[in-house]
């Protein structure tokens, strides 16, 4: 059998001449709009004349960008804590479900996925809205005297944008959980642990890796999510995306666009850095 | 120009292509392109405008569909060589299309129906095909008695039941600069404006992120009341929705909507054309009906149907009810505005 191995080369040595298509797909249409957006960032003023620091400056001192990315963010934050918490649950039920029950819930989890994130967001509008289900729901019981306001608020963003991007969250989920050998949690109940210090000690450590990878997913989903936070956000909450396409397209100032754009990309990269961070941390901790 | 070696065998080369090939040629003269904006607006012109422009010279003209915006982008990246001949703009963008030297002057000594337009329409860079015209908008099925001024948009009995755009779309600004006007300000001055806004707070239930999605917080009952584009609710009340359109007392606020040739354009003699049969009384006629519903800038053209209901029965009550605003001066402020509503208007 090695002698059968050893006759062909070697998967590693075929030529990296094969990769030069990819790589030339990836040179054109990624890294050379991402250094001429980085050559746009420096420009002075939105007329594209002189060259200087001037919109990095203006962000720093501004007052008001920093808040913005921040607050985009926190919300990324809030939209996949929720989602970590409906999608574990979720999964949870799926690994644990008969193989039949398992097949309408896999489809009810990728329904989301198969429709497009417009029909989405405006079945949330219809959902929230002051003749919404729920605010319909809540005056038959008599609960409430006039209709709540879900749409155009921060709560009612939170709850779209999770349910919108929970398929990102509960498809790694799922396959770390299937992953997770069934006699370590009996073994450690077995040995006397409750079901909690089980879960804590023996499922979640050993589950991380899909934790990680589906807050990932899920965090850079909902802060570049343009569409549900315009839509179910309205025009009062401003995030980075719209801010982004306020400064490029109604302003036509390129400039800021541009360097508001690499800030948020730089931004959103230390905070993936972190989360494989604390993953790795954490690993290593258990 | 030097004659070298290689410039010579390259021409002989292309040339030889020429006649191997002669499509090659054919494909750089390409269709007419015409830029026209999406929805209702595409429908309308591929309905009257195509046909009439196809009729009046044989020629085929190619409907692209995009944003203002899009249309300068696209142009401003390919200026030697641009991929559309003829632009459709709103004020804002076309004051900045011609900033950037992207349109060619309309001819237009050479023109039938130029000097039909009423002189608001009248601009050689740009003459406008139509006016946009924007004023409230309301539930008739909530609010009995109809509104007739921007001022009842304060009313406390609307509270919680107003929406607006934010500034993003020509709408919202316009919008700023009216009651800003209302208040003793105008294009220069928006300071009352803002200050009229934010007392407006109690009675906000949505300030939309784009005009459109106005129309989806009337059908789910969102808000009852906003100021908003005329044709745009045709549309809605075309679909059931239970909406109305009025003229405030203070003036409706129009905005020409400006058809340019794009500078470098391969077509430019039938971009021309294209636009002097958009000018025209019967394309401009046959628009004005409904579906459409497109308010005419032909002064030969007859006010019919629900313009001449709702709008104004000739040329002479157009110019009396419309406001048409300087969007040069706005657009000098427009960014600091845009600045301002983010940080002021911020839940």
């Amino acid at each position: 059998m090695t002698a059968a191995v050893l006759k062909g080369p070697p998967v590693t040595g075929y030529s990296l001449a094969f990769a030069t298509p990819l790589a030339a797909f990836f040179v054109l249409f990624f890294l050379a709009p991402l250094l001429l957006l980085i050559v746009i960032s420096f420009y002075a003023t939105p007329e594209l004349q002189s060259f200087g620091f001037d919109q990095y400056v203006k962000i720093a001192t501004d007052g008001f960008t920093l808040p913005v990315l921040f607050d985009t963010l926190w919300l990324g934050l809030q939209t996949t804590l929720l989602c970590l918490l409906l999608g574990y649950a979720l999964a949870w039920c799926y690994v644990r479900s008969p193989g039949s029950l398992q097949k309408l819930l896999m489809l009810a989890i990728l329904m989301p996925l198969l429709t497009s994130v417009v029909v989405r967001t405006f079945a949330w509008v219809v959902i929230l809205g002051r003749q919404g289900i729920v605010n319909s729901v809540l005056a038959e019981f008599g609960w409430i005297d006039a209709p709540l306001k879900l749409l155009y608020t921060r709560g009612g963003l939170i709850v779209t944008l999770a349910n919108v991007q929970l398929p990102l969250m509960v498809l790694p989920l799922i396959t770390a959980l299937q992953k997770l050998d069934p006699n370590l949690e009996d073994a450690s109940s077995a040995l006397g642990a409750s079901a909690l210090r089980t879960f804590v000690k023996i499922t979640l450590p050993l589950t991380l890796p899909g934790i990680v990878a589906g807050c990932l997913l899920t965090f850079a989903a909902s802060i570049t999510a343009f569409i549900s936070q315009s839509l179910i956000g309205g025009g009062q909450m401003l995030f980075m995306p719209m801010y982004i396409y306020q400064q490029a397209s109604s302003l036509q100032n390129w400039p800021f666009a541009a360097a508001i754009s690499l800030v948020f990309l730089v931004a959103v990269m230390a905070c993936v850095s972190v989360f494989n961070l604390l993953g790795r941390l954490s690993r290593a901790g258990a | 120009m030097e004659l070298s070696r290689r410039h010579l065998l390259g021409s002989a080369l292309t040339l030889s292509a020429l006649q191997l090939f002669p499509g090659i040629s054919q494909a750089q003269a390409r269709k007419l392109v015409f830029a026209t904006f999406t929805g209702s607006w595409e429908e309308a012109h591929r309905d009257v405008l195509v046909p009439a422009f196809k009729k009046a010279t044989g020629q085929d003209v190619l409907l692209d569909a995009m944003l203002s915006v899009d249309q300068i982008a696209k142009v401003a990246a390919a200026r030697n060589n641009p991929p559309i001949d003829v632009m459709l703009h709103d004020p804002g963008p076309a004051l900045t299309a011609i900033g950037q030297d992207l349109v060619e002057p309309f001819p237009v000594a050479s023109s039938k129906n130029y000097k039909d337009l009423i002189p608001e329409a009248q601009d050689p860079m740009g003459p406008s095909m139509f006016f946009q015209v924007v004023g409230l908008t309301y539930n008739p099925e909530k609010i009995k008695t109809p509104p007739t001024s921007w001022a009842d948009l304060w009313k406390p009995e609307y509270k919680g039941r107003v929406g607006i755009t934010n500034l993003n779309s020509t709408l919202g600004t316009g919008f700023l600069v009216e009651i800003a006007r209302m208040h003793g300000g105008g294009e220069g001055n928006v300071e009352e404006g803002f200050k009229a806004i934010d007392k407006l707070k109690p009675n906000l239930a949505a300030v939309a992120a784009n005009p459109g999605a106005l129309a989806a917080l009337y059908q789910q009952g969102q808000i009852d009341i906003s100021p908003g584009n005329f044709n745009a609710i045709q549309i809605l009340k075309a679909r059931g929705v239970p909406v109305e359109f009025v003229a405030p007392k203070e003036g409706a606020i129009a905005f020409k909507t400006s058809i340019h040739i794009v500078k470098n354009s391969p077509n430019k003699a039938l971009a021309a054309q294209l636009i002097d049969v958009a000018l025209s009384p019967e394309v401009q006629g046959k628009l004005m009906q409904a579906p459409y519903l497109v308010v005419p800038t032909n002064a030969k053209v007859k006010m019919e149907g629900e313009i001449a209901k709702v709008l104004a029965k000739d040329t002479a009550e157009m110019k009396k009810k419309f406001v048409f605003q300087d969007w040069k001066k706005i657009n000098e402020n427009r960014a600091a505005w845009i600045d301002r509503f983010n940080r002021e208007i911020k839940l």
